[in-house]
């Protein structure tokens, strides 16, 4: 049985991996939600926020800030790029979702591969954002990344909900997401509204990756597992808002962290989608079903 | 012909045909509405009313022709139709549910350009007509009864500023009284110079209203004539005004 500071050491790890998991969803819920379209290829933006920052750090020696930033617009750039050169086109030709979701998915694997030949294919990490630490609480040490991701990760959903409920696009982008031919009729551009959802979603996975890096690691196939478990909070906060979704993050992120306490490593998957099946059993419709959309 | 045929129209649908896979859903239709007028779209069940409005608004792909203003937008999508003036409150009025009456109202002014005051006088234009919405601003549209839900699918089709209204079935599912009540704002609207097409199942109203009808069957216009004049057809009226 694992001690109360195991357990409390485990809770704080759990949040900040959730956190994560939360923005990854949160990207998830923007996309579905403007399309219906399922983004597999979110977890590259993770992947791509990651390998960028590491890239301009280290290479051209930008401040991490600075890194961060241009990261974030690189990979919403590539976000953009991939709604226009492939989503778009297979939406007009009125494609089927399961070949745009197919699609996301093959450029997934394509973009890990580019990634390869490219960058190459060894994990690599940079410092955290603030050097020191960790904060010790008694015995449970806080590391200042953590505060980091906090911080930005309370930060984004707040713009987020603000940028939905205040903001003409962001009300545009709601619109589309409850009804796209009334939106239409309405002289809001859909397919815009796409470019743009694609957009933030890239951003918002990219700043999961820059912000998670310091603490783990990238490399070209940390999108996967990312992508999985973003989807899998996504499920779980119902695909409807930010806030539900970056719960959604967080209760898996603690399960897992929680699993890995109790039964090791190997057991942090098997856990974490029990409990997700758990889940879909008594609330088919995620935890927070029938709430208001907003992402 | 109308007198209304000589001025230049405000739309003109030519030879539009539009498909549901392999079943011909609308046949080379033609259709106009002058500046100012109010049309009326009659035709039983599965006569292709409702496609044609969609064909008309680009929400289904179609062949053939649609001048808008003497502007050929055959090729426009959906909304840049809609910045032109084309509006449609869909069959079901396509409510954004989860959004307040605010919101939606607000979305009405999307393609709205120019000083915030235009909006704002839209806005007071909508609650005038429709003072319950006023009182209901911030509840979400869904929680609303049928009748204000309409209320608010018209509304927020005028908060766009409409040169053309394209409404299909308005009254579809409401009772006789709160019917009758947003029909009555149509005409009042259309006196006031709004061209509107409507399609519409309760046709006694709408052929008070309408200063010319079509009649659609099976996918193609069979009859089109001046409202009086279809007393004197006497088989459509008496399946019309009955």
């Amino acid at each position: 049985m694992p001690s109360a500071v195991e357990l409390v050491q485990s809770l704080v790890n759990g949040v900040g991996i959730g956190l994560i998991y939360g923005l990854v969803a949160i990207g998830f819920c923007v996309i579905y939600n403007a399309s219906g379209i399922v983004n597999f290829a979110q977890g590259v933006f993770v992947m791509l926020g990651g390998m960028f920052a590491h890239t301009l750090l280290t290479q051209f020696g930008l401040p991490i800030y600075v890194s961060a930033v241009l990261s974030t617009i690189l990979v919403a750039g590539i976000g953009v790029l991939v709604q226009i050169a492939i989503i778009n086109p297979m939406w007009r030709r009125k494609a089927p979702l399961f070949a745009i979701i197919l699609a996301t998915l093959a450029i997934q694997l394509l973009i890990e591969q580019v990634v390869i030949l490219t960058l190459g294919d060894q994990p690599r990490t940079y410092p955290e954002f603030t050097s020191g630490g960790p904060l010790k609480i008694g015995p449970i040490a806080i590391g200042y990344q953590l505060f980091w991701v906090l911080g930005c990760g309370a930060l984004m959903v707040f713009a987020l909900t603000q940028f939905f409920n205040r903001t003409r696009m962001g009300r545009a982008l709601r619109a589309c997401s409850q009804n796209r031919e009334a939106a239409a009729l309405l002289g809001i551009p859909v397919e815009r509204m796409l470019i743009v959802s694609f957009a933030l979603s890239a951003a918002l996975g990219a700043a999961a990756g820059i912000l998670i890096t310091p603490t783990q690691y990238t490399a070209y196939s940390v999108g996967g597992p990312f992508g999985i478990n973003g989807f899998i909070a996504a499920i779980i906060g119902g695909f409807g808002s930010a806030p539900a979704a970056l719960v959604g993050g967080i209760f898996l992120g603690v399960i897992q962290s929680g699993a890995i306490v109790f039964f090791g490593a190997g057991f942090k998957n098997i856990v974490a989608l029990t409990v997700l099946l758990i889940v879909l059993l008594f609330f088919p419709s995620g935890l927070f079903a029938g709430r208001a959309k907003s992402a | 012909m109308t007198a209304m045929a000589d001025i230049t129209p405000l739309i003109t649908v030519r030879d539009l045909t539009a498909r549901y896979g392999h079943i011909e859903a609308l046949r080379s239709t033609a259709l106009h509405v002058a500046p100012g007028e109010f049309v009326t779209i009659l035709g039983p069940n599965g006569a292709g009313k409702t496609t044609l409005l969609r064909a008309i608004t680009r929400l289904i792909a179609s062949t053939g022709q649609i001048v808008f203003n003497g502007r050929d937008v055959t090729h426009l999508r959906t909304h840049e139709l809609a910045g032109l003036g084309i509006i449609m409150v869909q069959e079901g009025r396509g409510l954004f549910g989860d959004m307040s009456v605010r919101e939606n109202l607000q979305l009405g002014a999307y393609k709205l350009s120019g000083p915030q005051a235009h909006s704002e006088r839209q806005l007071e234009k909508v609650f005038s007509l429709f003072p319950r919405l006023r009182e209901r601003i911030d509840q979400t549209a869904s929680s609303m009864s049928g009748g204000e839900q309409q209320m608010l699918a018209v509304g927020r089709a005028l908060m766009a500023d409409p040169k053309l209204l394209i409404l299909d079935e308005p009254s579809l599912g409401l009772a006789p009284r709160v019917a009758s009540e947003i029909l009555s704002t149509l005409g009042a609207l259309n006196k006031e110079g709004l061209g509107i097409l409507l399609v519409e199942q309760k046709a006694p109203l709408a052929l008070k209203l309408a200063q010319r009808v079509y009649i659609l069957a099976s996918g193609s216009v069979r009859a089109e004539l001046p409202t009086q004049e279809i007393e004197s057809h006497h088989d459509l009226a008496r399946y019309y005004f009955t």
